[in-house]
Protein backbone atom coordinates (compact mmCIF):
# COMPACT_ATOMS: atom_id res chain seq x y z
CA UNK A 1 0.00 0.00 0.00
CA UNK A 2 2.85 2.55 0.89
CA UNK A 3 4.65 1.30 -2.19
CA UNK A 4 1.23 2.54 -4.44
CA UNK A 5 0.61 5.62 -2.47
CA UNK A 6 4.39 6.53 -3.55
CA UNK A 7 3.94 5.87 -6.75
CA UNK A 8 0.93 7.59 -7.09
CA UNK A 9 2.63 10.41 -5.27
CA UNK A 10 5.39 10.94 -7.05
CA UNK A 11 3.31 10.43 -10.07
CA UNK A 12 1.27 13.81 -9.36
CA UNK A 13 4.47 15.56 -8.20
CA UNK A 14 6.35 15.08 -11.50
CA UNK A 15 3.40 15.57 -13.83
CA UNK A 16 0.86 17.97 -12.35
CA UNK A 17 2.76 20.10 -9.11
CA UNK A 18 6.55 20.25 -10.81
CA UNK A 19 4.97 19.99 -14.32
CA UNK A 20 7.99 20.61 -16.64
CA UNK A 21 6.68 23.27 -18.94
CA UNK A 22 4.72 25.20 -16.96
CA UNK A 23 6.91 25.29 -13.40
CA UNK A 24 10.31 25.19 -15.10
CA UNK A 25 9.80 25.94 -18.86
CA UNK A 26 11.86 23.15 -20.17
CA UNK A 27 11.15 22.40 -23.68
CA UNK A 28 8.61 25.39 -23.81
CA UNK A 29 10.59 25.58 -27.37
CA UNK A 30 10.08 22.47 -28.55
CA UNK A 31 6.33 22.68 -27.78
CA UNK A 32 5.32 25.49 -29.92
CA UNK A 33 6.57 23.15 -32.64
CA UNK A 34 4.83 20.13 -31.51
CA UNK A 35 1.52 21.85 -30.49
CA UNK A 36 0.98 22.93 -34.85
CA UNK A 37 0.21 19.46 -35.89
CA UNK A 38 -2.59 17.67 -33.43
CA UNK A 39 -2.37 14.45 -35.73
CA UNK A 40 1.28 14.00 -34.54
CA UNK A 41 0.50 14.72 -30.64
CA UNK A 42 0.15 11.11 -30.04
CA UNK A 43 3.42 9.81 -31.42
CA UNK A 44 5.15 12.66 -30.21
CA UNK A 45 3.83 12.08 -26.72
CA UNK A 46 5.02 8.86 -26.68
CA UNK A 47 8.25 9.13 -28.13
CA UNK A 48 9.19 12.30 -25.36
CA UNK A 49 7.72 9.45 -22.20
CA UNK A 50 9.88 6.92 -23.67
CA UNK A 51 13.16 9.03 -24.19
CA UNK A 52 12.74 10.10 -20.51
CA UNK A 53 11.90 6.58 -18.77
CA UNK A 54 14.86 5.27 -21.05
CA UNK A 55 17.30 8.37 -20.14
CA UNK A 56 16.31 7.88 -16.49
CA UNK A 57 17.85 4.55 -16.34
CA UNK A 58 20.77 4.99 -18.07
CA UNK A 59 21.38 8.27 -15.93
CA UNK A 60 21.07 5.94 -12.86
CA UNK A 61 23.68 3.92 -13.92
CA UNK A 62 25.92 6.76 -15.07
CA UNK A 63 25.45 8.48 -12.01
CA UNK A 64 26.77 5.41 -10.21
CA UNK A 65 29.54 4.71 -12.34
CA UNK A 66 30.78 7.69 -12.58
CA UNK A 67 29.83 8.97 -8.88
CA UNK A 68 30.12 12.96 -9.99
CA UNK A 69 31.28 15.22 -7.84
CA UNK A 70 30.70 19.17 -7.03
CA UNK A 71 33.00 19.93 -9.42
CA UNK A 72 32.16 17.27 -12.22
CA UNK A 73 29.74 19.72 -14.03
CA UNK A 74 32.12 20.43 -16.43
CA UNK A 75 31.99 17.28 -18.40
CA UNK A 76 28.65 15.92 -16.84
CA UNK A 77 27.05 17.13 -20.12
CA UNK A 78 29.03 15.04 -22.25
CA UNK A 79 28.36 12.14 -20.70
CA UNK A 80 24.47 12.70 -20.95
CA UNK A 81 24.84 13.58 -24.64
CA UNK A 82 26.58 10.50 -25.18
CA UNK A 83 23.39 8.50 -23.11
CA UNK A 84 20.85 10.85 -25.39
CA UNK A 85 22.80 9.46 -28.77
CA UNK A 86 23.01 6.06 -27.60
CA UNK A 87 19.30 5.46 -26.67
CA UNK A 88 18.11 7.56 -30.01
CA UNK A 89 20.23 5.49 -32.30
CA UNK A 90 19.57 2.32 -30.57
CA UNK A 91 15.87 3.40 -30.94
CA UNK A 92 15.94 4.26 -34.61
CA UNK A 93 18.01 1.44 -35.89
CA UNK A 94 15.37 -0.67 -33.96
CA UNK A 95 12.42 0.63 -35.41
CA UNK A 96 13.92 0.52 -38.82
CA UNK A 97 14.79 -3.11 -38.17
CA UNK A 98 11.25 -4.41 -36.86
CA UNK A 99 8.74 -1.48 -37.35
CA UNK A 100 10.00 0.18 -40.70
CA UNK A 101 6.52 1.50 -41.40
CA UNK A 102 6.51 2.96 -37.51
CA UNK A 103 10.28 3.97 -38.06
CA UNK A 104 9.18 6.32 -41.89
CA UNK A 105 5.90 7.52 -40.05
CA UNK A 106 8.02 8.57 -36.81
CA UNK A 107 11.54 9.98 -38.41
CA UNK A 108 10.16 13.48 -39.33
CA UNK A 109 9.75 14.17 -35.50
CA UNK A 110 11.91 12.02 -33.55
CA UNK A 111 14.87 14.16 -33.35
CA UNK A 112 12.75 17.08 -32.01
CA UNK A 113 11.33 14.68 -29.25
CA UNK A 114 14.95 13.25 -28.70
CA UNK A 115 16.82 16.10 -28.38
CA UNK A 116 15.13 19.42 -26.71
CA UNK A 117 15.51 20.38 -23.13
CA UNK A 118 12.83 18.64 -21.48
CA UNK A 119 14.76 15.22 -22.31
CA UNK A 120 18.41 16.72 -21.28
CA UNK A 121 16.84 18.60 -18.53
CA UNK A 122 15.03 15.87 -16.96
CA UNK A 123 18.26 14.08 -16.47
CA UNK A 124 20.09 17.00 -14.82
CA UNK A 125 16.82 17.47 -12.48
CA UNK A 126 16.63 13.64 -11.51
CA UNK A 127 20.06 12.97 -10.94
CA UNK A 128 20.38 16.03 -9.05
CA UNK A 129 17.01 15.59 -7.04
CA UNK A 130 16.30 11.42 -6.85
CA UNK A 131 18.36 8.92 -5.40
CA UNK A 132 17.15 5.55 -5.68
CA UNK A 133 16.46 3.65 -8.95
CA UNK A 134 12.68 3.85 -8.16
CA UNK A 135 12.47 7.53 -8.00
CA UNK A 136 15.01 7.84 -10.82
CA UNK A 137 12.56 6.03 -13.55
CA UNK A 138 9.36 7.61 -11.87
CA UNK A 139 10.69 10.78 -11.80
CA UNK A 140 11.51 10.50 -15.31
CA UNK A 141 8.49 9.10 -17.17
CA UNK A 142 6.83 11.60 -15.19
CA UNK A 143 8.25 14.25 -16.70
CA UNK A 144 7.74 13.08 -20.00
CA UNK A 145 3.87 12.46 -18.93
CA UNK A 146 3.97 16.41 -18.09
CA UNK A 147 5.57 17.36 -20.86
CA UNK A 148 2.34 15.67 -22.95
CA UNK A 149 -0.03 16.65 -20.83
CA UNK A 150 1.56 20.13 -21.39
CA UNK A 151 1.55 20.04 -25.51
CA UNK A 152 -2.07 18.44 -25.29
CA UNK A 153 -3.75 21.80 -23.31
CA UNK A 154 -1.28 23.63 -25.73
CA UNK A 155 -2.95 22.01 -28.94
CA UNK A 156 -6.80 21.93 -27.85
CA UNK A 157 -6.20 25.99 -28.26
CA UNK A 158 -4.07 26.40 -30.34
CA UNK A 159 -6.19 26.93 -33.21
CA UNK A 160 -7.68 29.22 -31.40
CA UNK A 161 -4.52 31.58 -30.17
CA UNK A 162 -3.89 31.33 -34.05
CA UNK A 163 -7.30 33.25 -34.94
CA UNK A 164 -7.81 36.24 -37.05
CA UNK A 165 -10.23 37.04 -34.39
CA UNK A 166 -7.49 37.74 -31.97
CA UNK A 167 -5.69 41.55 -32.88
CA UNK A 168 -2.85 41.20 -34.70
CA UNK A 169 -0.24 42.23 -31.80
CA UNK A 170 -1.41 39.26 -29.72
CA UNK A 171 -2.11 36.85 -32.58
CA UNK A 172 0.20 33.79 -31.92
CA UNK A 173 3.38 33.72 -30.52
CA UNK A 174 2.76 36.35 -27.57
CA UNK A 175 -0.78 34.91 -26.52
CA UNK A 176 0.43 31.79 -26.79
CA UNK A 177 2.96 32.91 -24.20
CA UNK A 178 0.30 35.05 -22.02
CA UNK A 179 -1.84 31.92 -21.85
CA UNK A 180 1.07 29.69 -20.97
CA UNK A 181 2.19 32.10 -18.21
CA UNK A 182 -1.91 31.68 -17.22
CA UNK A 183 -1.76 28.18 -17.37
CA UNK A 184 1.97 28.27 -15.04
CA UNK A 185 0.09 30.44 -12.41
CA UNK A 186 -2.40 27.78 -12.05
CA UNK A 187 0.01 24.79 -11.74
CA UNK A 188 2.52 26.92 -9.85
CA UNK A 189 -0.30 27.50 -7.26
CA UNK A 190 -0.73 23.72 -6.50
CA UNK A 191 3.35 23.75 -5.46
CA UNK A 192 3.05 26.60 -3.01
CA UNK A 193 6.34 27.58 -3.34
CA UNK A 194 9.34 28.01 -5.48
CA UNK A 195 11.06 25.37 -6.95
CA UNK A 196 14.36 24.50 -7.57
CA UNK A 197 16.33 24.21 -10.92
CA UNK B 1 13.20 39.93 -56.07
CA UNK B 2 11.78 41.86 -52.68
CA UNK B 3 14.00 44.22 -51.05
CA UNK B 4 12.66 42.66 -47.82
CA UNK B 5 14.69 39.49 -48.92
CA UNK B 6 17.67 40.58 -50.55
CA UNK B 7 20.36 39.51 -48.65
CA UNK B 8 21.81 42.58 -47.16
CA UNK B 9 24.14 44.04 -44.41
CA UNK B 10 21.22 46.19 -43.78
CA UNK B 11 18.56 43.22 -43.74
CA UNK B 12 20.78 40.65 -42.21
CA UNK B 13 21.14 42.93 -39.18
CA UNK B 14 17.60 44.00 -39.38
CA UNK B 15 16.37 40.19 -38.91
CA UNK B 16 18.28 38.96 -36.56
CA UNK B 17 17.41 41.97 -34.37
CA UNK B 18 14.20 42.79 -34.53
CA UNK B 19 11.98 40.96 -37.85
CA UNK B 20 13.50 37.17 -36.71
CA UNK B 21 14.53 38.05 -33.25
CA UNK B 22 14.65 34.46 -31.92
CA UNK B 23 13.24 35.48 -28.45
CA UNK B 24 10.39 37.45 -29.16
CA UNK B 25 9.69 36.26 -32.60
CA UNK B 26 10.85 32.82 -33.05
CA UNK B 27 10.24 31.41 -29.66
CA UNK B 28 13.96 29.93 -29.38
CA UNK B 29 15.72 28.87 -26.66
CA UNK B 30 12.99 30.70 -24.32
CA UNK B 31 13.24 28.27 -21.14
CA UNK B 32 16.49 30.50 -19.41
CA UNK B 33 15.09 33.46 -20.65
CA UNK B 34 11.61 32.41 -18.68
CA UNK B 35 12.74 30.84 -15.54
CA UNK B 36 16.24 32.73 -14.93
CA UNK B 37 16.08 35.83 -16.63
CA UNK B 38 14.28 37.54 -13.25
CA UNK B 39 17.43 40.29 -13.22
CA UNK B 40 19.45 42.31 -15.17
CA UNK B 41 22.58 40.47 -13.99
CA UNK B 42 20.88 36.53 -14.72
CA UNK B 43 20.22 37.71 -18.58
CA UNK B 44 23.62 39.06 -18.30
CA UNK B 45 25.12 35.80 -17.69
CA UNK B 46 22.35 34.37 -19.69
CA UNK B 47 23.84 36.25 -22.60
CA UNK B 48 27.28 35.41 -21.95
CA UNK B 49 26.88 31.82 -22.08
CA UNK B 50 24.11 31.48 -24.90
CA UNK B 51 26.57 33.66 -26.69
CA UNK B 52 29.59 31.34 -26.32
CA UNK B 53 28.38 27.93 -26.47
CA UNK B 54 25.92 28.79 -29.25
CA UNK B 55 28.73 30.79 -31.41
CA UNK B 56 31.67 28.32 -30.90
CA UNK B 57 29.31 25.56 -31.42
CA UNK B 58 27.99 26.50 -34.60
CA UNK B 59 31.08 27.36 -36.13
CA UNK B 60 32.70 23.99 -35.58
CA UNK B 61 29.51 22.20 -36.23
CA UNK B 62 29.25 23.99 -40.04
CA UNK B 63 32.29 22.09 -40.61
CA UNK B 64 30.75 18.49 -39.95
CA UNK B 65 30.10 16.90 -43.73
CA UNK B 66 26.67 17.10 -45.16
CA UNK B 67 26.83 13.73 -46.46
CA UNK B 68 26.49 12.41 -42.83
CA UNK B 69 23.14 11.41 -42.20
CA UNK B 70 20.97 13.69 -40.56
CA UNK B 71 20.61 11.32 -37.60
CA UNK B 72 23.90 11.23 -36.90
CA UNK B 73 24.61 14.97 -37.91
CA UNK B 74 22.26 16.14 -34.93
CA UNK B 75 24.47 13.87 -32.62
CA UNK B 76 27.54 15.38 -33.38
CA UNK B 77 26.22 19.28 -33.10
CA UNK B 78 24.89 18.14 -29.35
CA UNK B 79 28.36 16.43 -29.04
CA UNK B 80 30.23 19.37 -29.71
CA UNK B 81 27.88 21.24 -27.76
CA UNK B 82 29.11 19.29 -24.96
CA UNK B 83 32.86 20.16 -25.95
CA UNK B 84 32.11 23.54 -26.56
CA UNK B 85 30.75 23.79 -22.87
CA UNK B 86 34.18 22.29 -21.12
CA UNK B 87 35.95 25.63 -21.55
CA UNK B 88 32.95 27.38 -21.86
CA UNK B 89 32.34 26.49 -18.36
CA UNK B 90 35.95 27.05 -17.10
CA UNK B 91 36.20 30.32 -18.32
CA UNK B 92 32.44 31.38 -17.63
CA UNK B 93 32.86 30.27 -13.97
CA UNK B 94 36.51 32.41 -13.71
CA UNK B 95 34.24 35.39 -14.70
CA UNK B 96 30.90 35.55 -13.50
CA UNK B 97 30.87 32.85 -10.87
CA UNK B 98 27.58 34.12 -9.23
CA UNK B 99 25.92 34.38 -12.96
CA UNK B 100 26.93 31.06 -13.28
CA UNK B 101 25.23 29.60 -10.36
CA UNK B 102 21.93 31.09 -10.79
CA UNK B 103 21.51 29.53 -13.68
CA UNK B 104 21.73 26.28 -12.72
CA UNK B 105 20.61 23.16 -14.78
CA UNK B 106 19.91 25.65 -17.41
CA UNK B 107 23.48 26.90 -18.55
CA UNK B 108 24.43 23.08 -19.47
CA UNK B 109 20.87 22.71 -21.24
CA UNK B 110 22.72 25.50 -23.43
CA UNK B 111 24.05 22.76 -25.40
CA UNK B 112 20.91 21.28 -26.45
CA UNK B 113 19.36 24.76 -27.52
CA UNK B 114 17.29 25.40 -30.54
CA UNK B 115 19.86 27.79 -32.66
CA UNK B 116 22.38 25.11 -32.74
CA UNK B 117 19.72 21.84 -32.72
CA UNK B 118 16.95 23.16 -35.83
CA UNK B 119 17.98 26.72 -37.28
CA UNK B 120 21.84 25.53 -37.70
CA UNK B 121 19.64 23.02 -40.22
CA UNK B 122 17.23 24.81 -41.88
CA UNK B 123 18.90 28.45 -42.00
CA UNK B 124 22.84 28.93 -40.92
CA UNK B 125 23.90 25.84 -43.10
CA UNK B 126 22.15 26.38 -46.03
CA UNK B 127 23.77 29.61 -46.59
CA UNK B 128 27.21 30.53 -47.89
CA UNK B 129 29.93 31.18 -45.36
CA UNK B 130 30.30 34.46 -45.03
CA UNK B 131 26.50 34.95 -45.12
CA UNK B 132 26.11 32.41 -42.24
CA UNK B 133 28.80 33.80 -39.68
CA UNK B 134 27.06 37.67 -40.12
CA UNK B 135 23.67 36.04 -39.50
CA UNK B 136 24.66 33.73 -36.46
CA UNK B 137 26.40 37.24 -34.61
CA UNK B 138 23.44 39.21 -35.79
CA UNK B 139 21.20 36.49 -34.40
CA UNK B 140 23.14 35.72 -31.34
CA UNK B 141 22.86 39.58 -31.10
CA UNK B 142 19.59 39.82 -31.14
CA UNK B 143 18.93 37.34 -28.59
CA UNK B 144 21.48 39.13 -26.59
CA UNK B 145 19.61 42.44 -26.80
CA UNK B 146 16.30 40.94 -26.06
CA UNK B 147 17.45 39.11 -22.93
CA UNK B 148 18.79 42.03 -21.21
CA UNK B 149 16.27 44.88 -22.04
CA UNK B 150 13.66 41.48 -20.77
CA UNK B 151 15.94 41.24 -17.72
CA UNK B 152 15.89 45.16 -17.12
CA UNK B 153 12.30 45.00 -17.32
CA UNK B 154 11.28 42.17 -15.42
CA UNK B 155 13.53 42.89 -12.77
CA UNK B 156 12.32 46.58 -12.30
CA UNK B 157 8.45 45.76 -12.28
CA UNK B 158 9.39 42.43 -10.08
CA UNK B 159 11.78 43.46 -7.27
CA UNK B 160 11.98 47.24 -7.59
CA UNK B 161 15.71 47.46 -8.90
CA UNK B 162 17.98 47.11 -10.97
CA UNK B 163 21.23 45.36 -10.62
CA UNK B 164 20.12 44.71 -7.37
CA UNK B 165 19.90 48.71 -6.09
CA UNK B 166 16.40 50.03 -5.48
CA UNK B 167 15.24 52.57 -7.38
CA UNK B 168 12.01 53.33 -5.01
CA UNK B 169 9.50 52.06 -7.19
CA UNK B 170 5.85 52.44 -5.93
CA UNK B 171 4.56 48.99 -6.68
CA UNK B 172 6.50 46.02 -7.04
CA UNK B 173 4.36 42.79 -9.04
CA UNK B 174 6.64 40.24 -7.73
CA UNK B 175 4.88 37.44 -9.46
CA UNK B 176 6.70 38.82 -12.74
CA UNK B 177 9.74 37.38 -11.12
CA UNK B 178 8.75 33.89 -10.97
CA UNK B 179 8.73 31.47 -14.61
CA UNK B 180 4.76 32.37 -15.21
CA UNK B 181 5.40 36.25 -14.83
CA UNK B 182 8.17 35.55 -17.04
CA UNK B 183 5.93 33.63 -19.41
CA UNK B 184 3.39 36.71 -19.60
CA UNK B 185 6.05 39.33 -20.01
CA UNK B 186 7.27 37.63 -23.20
CA UNK B 187 4.62 37.85 -24.15
CA UNK B 188 3.54 41.86 -23.56
CA UNK B 189 6.98 41.91 -25.31
CA UNK B 190 6.53 40.12 -28.36
CA UNK B 191 3.04 41.49 -29.29
CA UNK B 192 4.91 45.07 -28.61
CA UNK B 193 7.76 44.41 -30.68
CA UNK B 194 4.86 43.14 -33.38
CA UNK B 195 3.40 46.40 -33.23
CA UNK B 196 6.86 48.27 -33.59
CA UNK B 197 7.54 46.12 -36.76
CA UNK B 198 3.97 46.97 -38.12
CA UNK B 199 4.94 50.66 -37.68
CA UNK B 200 7.87 50.70 -39.27
CA UNK B 201 6.70 48.64 -42.11
CA UNK B 202 3.83 51.20 -42.40
CA UNK B 203 6.17 53.67 -42.29
CA UNK B 204 8.29 52.47 -45.13
CA UNK B 205 5.22 51.95 -47.14
CA UNK B 206 4.68 55.28 -47.23
CA UNK B 207 7.87 56.64 -47.88
CA UNK B 208 8.37 54.73 -50.74
CA UNK B 209 4.71 55.24 -52.03
CA UNK B 210 5.14 59.45 -51.73
CA UNK B 211 6.47 61.91 -54.12
CA UNK B 212 10.06 62.34 -53.15
CA UNK B 213 10.49 59.99 -51.22
CA UNK B 214 9.27 62.41 -48.20
CA UNK B 215 7.34 60.61 -45.61
CA UNK B 216 3.50 61.23 -46.22
CA UNK B 217 1.62 63.32 -43.38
Amino acid sequence: MEFIKNIMLTAFTAVIVENTVFCRALGTSTLLVAARKRKNLVGFGICVTYMTALTSILTYLADRIFSFSENSYIYVPLVYTLILGFVYVVTLLCMWKFAPKLFMAMRKYIHVSAFNCAVLGSMFLISKYCTTFGDYFLHGTGIGLGFVLAIYITAIIYDRLYSEKVPYAFRGYPLLMIYMGILGMAFWGLSGHALNY
Amino acid sequence: MNSENEITFKNIVFNGLLKKNPILVSGMVIAPVVVIGNSFMNALALAAAFSVITFFTLIVSSFVPKNIVYTIRIIMYTFIGSLVYVPSAILLSYLIPDGINAMGIFFPLLIANGMIISRSETIFFQESKGHMLLDMIFCILGYDAAVLLYGLIREIIGSGTVCGRIIGMPVVFSGFATPFGGFILLGLMAALLRVVLLTIKRVGKAEAGSPRGHTAV
